[in-house]
């Protein structure tokens, strides 16, 4: 059971790799690292990917693009970067959370 | 998306180039290094795979009372395991498993974005993270599970996980017949990440 056809625009190929595209590894990486070191909540990520999907699945869909997972994540990511001020002047880590590395 | 941005080809480039921006920003700032997210991803290929499920659901198949204490509180349960430390704020809190039994069939999908139980299970499959699979599953579980070969019967109830950030469920498969005394390792590998999510059964001894 290599290919199992779910529907014409949904097919579940289980051994498909996970990350299609080096950057799609580096935008998941990017997202778990700044959690882990305790500059956003996970939960924080989380809503801004939800809020992400949420406007492409509302869009139309004739004015929307193919569905691309990882487009969303990037998304979030630079909103949940933006809203928690990683990339502004002056900027300093929340001492809250964990902050030691995964080693 | 602009016009400029409109080919496939172009896509891809537009995503890859806002990532590599994005890091080399947050090194310039001091925020990560430009070893960090390197290290992040090794540990997941390394430690947070779905061996980690696999051994977990071994253990419950051989023991009924760590079968009992992993529905009721599945972190402490996954802890009494000698298994790599997870990481708290990766999707590693919250878990929660749930057990197959003769007329019940556990899916779990999530419909608002991917949530996944990341150590135990890995990294999820493309599929998992598809719209229509996410849809559809929620929406008419038993005719996905039949697309998917899995074999039901009509009376088998089927019960729909939906994992959040607060749940992130995973399924233990009912143990294969034909499997009386197996040891936990050779019972590990008849369980898969599928069967984990429920959109398959735990392979059979004769299969494997």
């Amino acid at each position: 059971m290599a290919e199992m056809k779910l529907h014409p625009s949904c097919v579940a190929d289980l051994r498909a790799p996970t990350f299609d595209q080096d950057w799609q590894r580096r935008a998941f990486g990017l997202a778990v690292a700044l959690a882990e070191f305790g500059h956003y909540r996970w939960d924080d990520f989380q809503q801004a990917l939800i809020a992400a999907i949420g406007s492409w699945q509302e869009a139309p869909a004739n004015a929307r693009g193919r569905w691309e997972y990882y487009e969303h994540w990037v998304t979030a990511l630079t909103n949940v970067i933006r809203q928690h001020g990683l990339l502004d002047d002056g900027y300093s880590i929340p001492k809250i959370g964990k902050t030691a590395p995964p080693t | 998306m602009t016009a400029q941005f409109s080919y496939p080809g172009d896509r891809e480039e537009s995503s890859a180039a806002q990532v590599r921006a994005l890091e080399a920003l947050l090194i310039e700032k001091g925020i990560i290094t430009s070893g960090t997210v390197d290290k992040v991803l090794s540990y997941f290929d390394s430690e947070m795979t779905p061996l980690n499920g696999k051994k977990i659901v071994a253990r419950a198949w051989v023991d009924p009372d760590f079968a009992r204490r992993l529905v009721t509180d599945t972190p402490a349960a996954v802890a009494e395991l000698d298994l790599p430390e997870g990481m708290a704020g990766a999707e590693g809190e919250h878990l929660a498993a749930v057990m197959n039994e003769p007329g019940i069939h556990n899916l779990v999908i999530c419909s608002l974005c991917s949530c996944f139980p990341w150590p135990v299970l890995g990294l999820p499959p493309y599929w998992y993270k598809n719209p229509t699979f996410r849809a559809r599953a929620a929406r008419e579980p038993r005719a996905v599970l039949h697309e998917l070969g899995v074999p039901l019967g009509p009376d088998t109830e089927i019960r729909v996980w939906d994992s959040s950030g607060h749940s992130r469920w995973f399924v233990v498969p009912e143990r294969p017949a034909g499997t009386e005394g197996m040891s936990e390792d050779q019972l590990a590998q008849l369980v898969t990440t599928e069967s984990m999510i429920g959109v398959a059964l735990a392979r059979s001894p004769v299969e494997s």
